[in-house]
Order: structure tokens, then sequence, then C-alpha cells
């Protein structure tokens, strides 16, 4: 196995691990994005958002309960000066940037298997029309949205307002992932449309521009 | 700055607000009123050049970061700063002016058309770009920073262009013009572009002077704010480097 790949896993390991045992951000994460699905479909009363209204709400329960679970994975490394020893050892940036976002999109999915049969559930919203079509778009969604995050949650750990300012950053620009996810799955559940078109051509180009920039600039922003 | 360089900027704001009166002669005396719209049509001599200088602003915001990141060199980033700040502003025009319009047009002051929604984004994009810097300490830190956020907010801007299209659309597919109207309105992007040229570089230059400072602090840190006049002779109670 080549040497870039061993220390790759390594670090997902090592992440896997770390939250295997503490148990700090899952939990709390999980918990956060139903109280969102809960108190959004309390507040929408059930009426105004229901089928696929539930894919804005499950989006707005990822955004959230994803900004915390990127901020929790690097507040990991800032203590105890574990980023300041992870850069002296020779692991290049961009593996560390791979490794960072592996970790967050295994959170984010175990996250999302909690989350979205509750939403799911709670704004009944029948997926049996298209229910891999609704599991891709949210999952090309996800990846652009943990591409993003874990290169805002570097910037942010290393400066002095931490709080609010890592969902502050993120928010605009992913609301590209949220707009196109959400009109795709709305003409698939409500209109009979196939997905394709500008809409996955949006997902899929913002993952590919986003995880490459992103890839690019960890070194730059990161900081012991 | 020297008293030739003074004189200069003064005659280059004072002729260009000339040019702005003679454009509002030519809006309001030379161009006849669309037929539909009435009068209200006559904001958009306004809109569109603002809407095109604010995307050549955030463009002059990317180009310099990405220049930043290059060369290393403190002007670049403190161009950056300054032409981002300016498309916020240019595109809280764009936003007033569209929603004035929308309001005469639609009778709704906010409707999430493609147009609004993606000047609504872009606003938001920037003004975080703004927050952003003035949250890091340390200049070299708050310009790797600045930069790193610009390219991924200008990266952001086709995105933001394509997906908003994808929300239903009340604005006008394409607009005929009169042959006035048309000239109108190529000639009113002479004193806007001036006006968002003139703003970024008396920016630059207020950055520039910032960044030359000894310890030099951000140019809206309290202790960069002179008392207000009422305050002017009162050096006790002025903020300084022991009240901070």
């Amino acid at each position: 196995m080549p040497l870039v790949a061993q220390q790759f896993l390594l670090l997902v390991g090592k992440d896997l691990k770390i939250e295997a045992r503490s148990r700090q951000t899952i939990g709390l994460v999980i918990v956060l994005g139903l109280l969102i699905v809960v108190v959004l479909g309390l507040g929408l009363g059930g009426g105004a958002a229901v089928g696929f209204g539930a894919t804005v709400v499950l989006w707005v329960a990822y955004l959230f309960s994803g900004v915390l679970c990127f901020e929790k994975t690097m507040a990991v490394e800032r203590s105890e000066s574990a980023l300041a020893a992870l850069m002296l050892t020779p692991i290049s940036r961009g593996t560390l940037y791979l490794a960072k976002l592996t970790s967050n999109l295994a959170l984010m999915a175990a996250v999302a298997l909690v989350i979205t049969p509750a939403g799911v559930l709670f704004f009944s919203f029948d997926l049996s029309a298209a229910p891999f079509t609704f599991a891709a778009v949210m999952a090309l969604g996800i990846v652009g949205f943990a591409a993003i995050g874990t290169l805002f949650a570097a910037v942010v750990s290393s400066t002095r307002l931490q709080g609010g300012l890592l969902a502050m950053m993120i928010f605009p620009v992913a609301l590209p992932l949220v707009i196109a996810s959400t009109q795709l799955l709305i003409h698939q559940f409500r209109d009979g449309l196939p997905v394709g078109g500008m809409g996955l051509g949006v997902l899929i180009a913002f993952d590919a521009i986003f995880l490459t920039a992103s890839w690019l600039m960890f070194e730059l922003v990161l900081e012991p | 700055m020297s008293g030739t360089q003074s004189k200069l900027v003064r005659s280059f704001w004072i002729a260009l607000a000339l040019l702005f009166a003679a454009d509002m002669v030519l809006i309001f005396r030379y161009t006849p009123d669309e037929r539909s719209m009435g009068s209200i049509q006559k904001i958009f001599y306004l809109h569109l050049p603002v809407a095109i200088n604010t995307f050549l602003a955030c463009l002059i915001a990317f180009v310099a970061s990405i220049a930043y990141l290059w060369q290393r060199k403190g002007w670049w980033d403190d161009l950056a700063a300054a032409a981002a700040r300016v498309a916020v502003q240019l595109c809280a025009v764009v936003l007033a002016t569209g929603m004035v319009w929308g309001r005469a047009a639609w009778g709704v002051w906010w409707t999430w058309s493609p147009r609004l929604t993606f000047s609504l984004v872009l606003f938001l994009l920037y003004v975080v770009y703004l927050v952003v810097r003035s949250s890091v300490e340390g200049r070299e830190r708050r310009a790797i920073i600045g930069s790193v956020y610009a390219i991924i907010a200008f990266l952001d801007v086709p995105l933001v262009w394509l997906s908003a299209r994808l929300l239903p659309d009340i604005h006008p597919g394409s607009v005929q013009l009169e042959p006035a109207m048309k000239l109108t309105l190529a000639a009113s992007f002479v004193p806007v572009t001036l006006l968002a040229a003139g703003l970024v570089f008396s920016r630059f230059v207020l950055n520039r002077t910032a960044s030359a400072a000894p310890n030099s602090v951000p140019a809206n840190h309290p202790k960069n704010v002179p008392n207000p006049p009422f305050l002017a002779g009162a050096k006790a109670i002025r903020l300084t480097d022991g009240a901070l």
C-alpha cells in the first residue's frame, strides 16, 4: 500500500477511534439535529411543510449539525497541541485535509442516518417513488458541504471569534447546494420529473470545485 | 498626500458629481418613459451599471487575493479588502433599487426570484468576508484567511447564479430598449464605473496608510476613530492605548 494511503488510513482511524472512545461529537450532533427537526415540525404545525418540504427541514438540520460536527472534530486537534505535533510529522497537508474530510463525512453519514428517517416520518414524506435518488442527491450535497466545512473549521479554529463564525462562513457558500438539491427533489417528488440537468450539474460542479480548492488551500489556513 | 495629489482627487470627485448630474438630466429629460412600467423603469439606468460594477469589484477582490497568495505583498491584500468593501456597498444599492423596482412592478418588496436571490447571496458572501477579516488578529494571518475566503466566495458566484436560476422567475426574459434608452444606459455606465473605481482607490489608499502605520490596527478599530467634534479638545477622555 502506498505511504500516502497508509498515512491517510492512520489519520482517519485515529479520528474515528477518538470519537468511538469519547463519543463527544456524535451524540451531541444527533440530538441537535433531531431537536431542529422537531422544533421546525412543531413550528410549521405539520401543515405548511408536509411531504417534500421535509427536504428543506432536513437541510437546516444537516447544516447546523454539520457545523457543530466540523467544529468539534477540529477542536480535538487543538487540545494539548495535537495539531502542532501532527504538523511536525512528514504528512502532507493535503493528506491531512482528506483524512479530516473523511472523518467528518463518516460522522455526517451517521447523523444523516438518524435524522433523515425522523424527518421523513414527522413530515409524512413518501420516499417510495425514488429512494435512491433522494439518497444520492443528499449525499452529493453533504460531500460539498463537508468539503468547505472542513476547510473553514481549520480557518475558524485559529481566530479569536470562534462561536458562530463557522456557521456564518459556511452558510452563504453552501446555499447553491441547498437550492439545487431542494429544487431537484421538489421536481422529482412533486412533479415526477427525473433528476438531472442543471441542478445535478450544480451539485457535481460544487463538489468538484470545492474539494479541489479546499484541498489546495488547506495548507495555507492550517496553523498550530 | 501631496498638494497636487489632493487637488487631483478633489477634481475627480467634482467631475464625477457633474457627470452624475448630466446623467440624471439624460435619464429624466432625454429618455422616454417605458410603456408598461412608466417612470419607475428609470431606476434600471442605475440598477444595471451598479450590478455590473459589483461583479467587477468582486473580480478585483478575487484576482488581488490570488496575487497576494502568490506574491505575499501586502498591497494586494489591501486592494482585495478595498474591492470587497466596495462590492458590498454597490450590492446594497443593487438590492435596494431591485426591491423598489419589484415593489412598483409586482407589488411586493421581496420575491425569491433568481436575480434578487443571487444579489442577496452575493451581498452576504462579501459581508461575511469583511466580518472574517475583522475577526483575525495579525496582519499576515488576516491577509491569508481573507484571501482564501475571497477565492472561495468568488468560485461560489457562478454556482449561486446557476442554482438561483432553478427558482421560479418573474423577471422579464429580455428587455427591448429604444435607441434613446440604450444611449442613456451606456452613458450611465461612465459615472457609475468611475464612482466604483474612485471608491476602490480611496479605500485602497486608506488601507495602505493604515498598514504603513507602526503597530497598525484595522481602519475601523476604536483607536482609529477620532473623537466627535464636540469632544475635539477633550484629550483626557479620548480612547488611548491605555484605555484599550
